[in-house]
């Protein structure tokens, strides 16, 4: 620019013409225009920036608040062995305790149980493990109850072994929770094939005599906090590492081997 | 006009959304076990997506209705469909029998097979008008126009 100072004038560039001097205005107008677009965009780009932060908070506050609720992580139950309302194999001293929380009617704990059955009687046998089932009624079926109600009643009358069998045996030839399920002459038909006396069983299964045992079992699985079957605690924590019942029955096994 | 159908198809997609996620975001527990009844997602993995999606469905969801970033929301609202319909078609491919658990609900169902075309197809639509959002960029009545007005004559870069 020239230095109006400089009364010499020596050095001056020549006086703008008019087209140059229309040139400039419209190039400062033209800054003046970016610099407002700048600024638009630099304010958008806060409101877009601090609206997904927001979005963000909204999201991970209710993330945690979701995970803090859930319920599987702090069931709250007896120890093994130590429950009114179940089945214990194995011996008290192994060095691993498993419960498992299923209803009878529950398609996946038929799945479970016909992944895991085996095995887990086994390393009950061979000490590994002690195992404590906790039938209960879960899905509010005629089923639920009525098969919960012959398992107390050949547990109460015939003792574990037998109990063990029948429960085996009611999971190998679960009934389809969509069709039809049987009554209490095919519950009769399955104790007596598992060992029970057909004449000391008979009343309780099926005159329901032992529905106060299994609303003890279901108030008692409510209050652990179980509201979904199966739920396997291994040494008292909640056990679901896998994507499916098989995996996570393999898992399980060869966390105990 | 296009920008009239732009808002109805924020309302629709959005509103559905919303619900989806209010319905399940009661029920954290039911909510994992319907993400680990499909058996694609490792424990840890389903847990944690059980968790999460139904607040960022409602968040997904007041987006699209307020219209807020409109075309980044359809965008995560696109992919999530396309996970869901993935889901679906998987679960259909292996024989399973699933609630999709896509309103709450969730696990074993026994006409679960009847469902899943329809369940698909309501996905696919919902997919189809959460592309158009991203397509159309501005639509009716939507908090973007307010946030984001034009100060500046739209002339140069």
């Amino acid at each position: 620019m020239s230095d109006p100072t400089n009364p010499t004038n020596a050095g001056r560039p020549p006086k703008p013409t008019k087209s140059q001097k229309a040139q400039a205005r419209a190039e400062r107008a033209a800054e003046l225009i970016r610099q407002q677009q700048a600024a638009e965009r630099r304010r958008n780009m806060l409101v877009v920036a601090s609206v997904v932060v927001a979005m963000v908070l909204i999201v991970g506050v209710l993330f945690f608040i979701n995970a803090s609720r859930d319920s599987v992580d702090d069931i709250d139950a007896a120890p093994a062995g130590k429950s009114e309302w179940g089945l214990t194999i194995g011996d008290a001293d192994a060095p691993h305790d498993v419960i498992i929380y299923e209803d009878f009617l529950c398609p996946f704990c038929g799945q479970l149980e016909r992944e895991s059955s085996e095995d887990l009687n086994r390393l009950a046998e061979a000490g590994k493990v002690q195992v404590e089932y906790r039938p209960f009624n879960l899905l509010q079926a005629d089923y639920s109850v009525a098969a919960a109600n012959a398992f107390a009643e050949v547990l109460e009358k015939e003792g574990p072994e037998v109990a063990k069998k029948f429960h085996d045996l009611l999971f190998e030839d679960q009934p389809s929770e969509s069709g039809e399920q049987p009554g209490n002459d095919w519950l009769l038909e399955k104790a007596v094939e598992a060992g029970a006396d057909e004449a000391t069983v008979k009343a309780g299964i099926e005159g329901g005599g032992q529905e106060d045992w299994v609303e003890g079992a279901t108030r008692a699985a409510a209050d652990a906090g179980v509201n979904s079957t199966p739920i396997i605690l291994l040494d008292g924590k909640a056990y679901q590492e896998g994507r499916t019942i098989e995996e996570i029955a393999d898992n399980l096994i060869s966390e105990l081997e | 006009m296009r920008q009239w159908l732009g808002l109805v198809a924020r309302l629709v997609t959005g509103g559905v959304w919303i619900y989806a996620g209010a319905v399940k975001l009661p029920d954290p527990y039911a909510s994992v076990q319907a993400v680990r009844a499909y058996e694609l997602l490792p424990s840890s993995v389903a847990e944690a997506v059980g968790y999460l999606l139904p607040p960022l469905e409602i968040v997904v969801g007041l987006a699209l209705v307020l219209g807020l970033l409109t075309r980044g929301a359809a965008v995560v609202s696109a992919v999530l469909f396309v996970v869901f319909i993935v889901g679906i078609a998987s679960v259909w491919a292996r024989g399973m029998e699933i609630d999709c658990g896509c309103f709450g609900g969730g696990g074993f169902d026994p006409d679960a097979r009847s469902s899943y075309p329809w369940e698909i197809a309501r996905d696919a639509a919902l997919l189809l008008a959460s592309c158009y959002l991203v397509w159309l960029r501005r639509s009716r009545l939507a908090l973007d126009n307010l946030l984001f007005r034009r100060t500046t004559s739209p002339t140069g870069g």
